[in-house]
């Protein structure tokens, strides 16, 4: 029997804001960057690395590093760079949500667990 | 993760975009400057950029100093495996010698070599002997290119900041019943 208070979706949620950051963190990296002359954009795969997330999770794992990738299909400015401003930009918008609805989802958990608590009133 | 870090990344690209702005305006402040301190006419200026190295962070001080104990492998859910380099990790999360750059910084200003522009000014105090004064070879439409893709990139890593400010925000919500 599960003795602990927190649930597996907790768990669960608690590895998917570690890499919606780990997304945010790429996507500033490369921002940060876009006139260093020779720097080319890494990413990582979103899914690939949930998927392994979830897999460490059940096998009781730690979380290891995400698995980075160079970005396939940017055109290189003269000076060796190809950080595109419009693929960074979607990307950050695309992971500040992801996170806001890992914490959405986190407090609904922790709601949950509490209406538990209190349910006796 | 350490959602902080953002902040210093975004960070250090607009200080050094915003040096480059600083740049851009000396170059058109001095564009008819034909005496300086190392004498002879000004000269452009222009800064070049490089990727910040992976630096040990606060942390990893920490760790290497013995004031918090290294997290082991299997020890379940640590965050704070993720944020040491005591596991090849570096600060960020990410593998030490990954090609992740976490900021930017300003590696030099360098000067440019090219010859000044000549005008025949005889009456001009700083006319050489054949009675052409140097003049800095500044194009202002150079300098209003560059000019501009420094306010583009400032933009574009204080709206990162803002993300982050509003990450941060929704994080501590997490904690409110």
């Amino acid at each position: 029997m599960n003795t602990q208070i927190e649930t597996r979706m907790c768990d669960q949620l608690a590895r998917y804001l570690d890499l919606a950051t780990s997304q945010v963190k790429l996507t500033a990296a490369n921002m940060a960057n876009i006139d260093t002359p020779g720097y080319r954009a890494v990413g990582m795969d979103f899914e690939t690395e949930m998927r392994g997330a979830l897999e460490g999770l059940d096998q009781g794992r730690a979380p290891g590093a995400v698995h980075l990738k160079a970005v396939d299909g940017l055109v290189s400015r003269p000076d060796g760079n190809n950080v595109s401003l419009d693929r960074e930009g979607l990307n950050l918008a695309e992971a500040q949500l992801k996170f806001k609805t890992g914490v959405a989802l986190l407090r609904q958990e922790n709601q949950r667990i509490l209406d538990a608590i209190h349910s006796d009133k | 993760m350490n959602l902080f870090g953002l902040m210093e990344t975004s960070g250090s690209a607009m200080q050094a975009e915003r040096m480059r702005a600083e740049v851009v305006a000396a170059n058109m402040a001095n564009a008819e400057t034909t005496n300086t301190a190392t004498g002879g006419a000004y000269h452009r200026q222009h800064v070049v950029f490089a990727a910040n190295q992976g630096e040990p962070g606060f942390l990893d001080s920490m760790v290497q100093a013995g004031g918090i104990p290294a997290p082991g492998i299997a020890g379940g859910l640590a965050p704070a495996s993720l944020l040491t380099g005591s596991q090849g990790f570096g600060p960020f999360g990410f593998e030490q010698h990954g090609p992740v750059a976490p900021g930017v910084h300003i590696a030099q200003v360098v000067e440019d070599s090219g010859p000044a522009l000549k005008r025949y000014d005889p009456g001009h105090p700083d006319a050489g002997a054949d009675g052409y004064v140097s003049y800095p070879d500044i194009n202002p439409l150079t300098e209003m290119v560059d000019l501009m893709g420094a306010t583009r990139a400032y933009g574009l890593n204080s709206s990162a900041v803002q993300a982050e400010k509003s990450m941060i925000a929704s994080a501590l919500e997490i904690a409110k019943a």
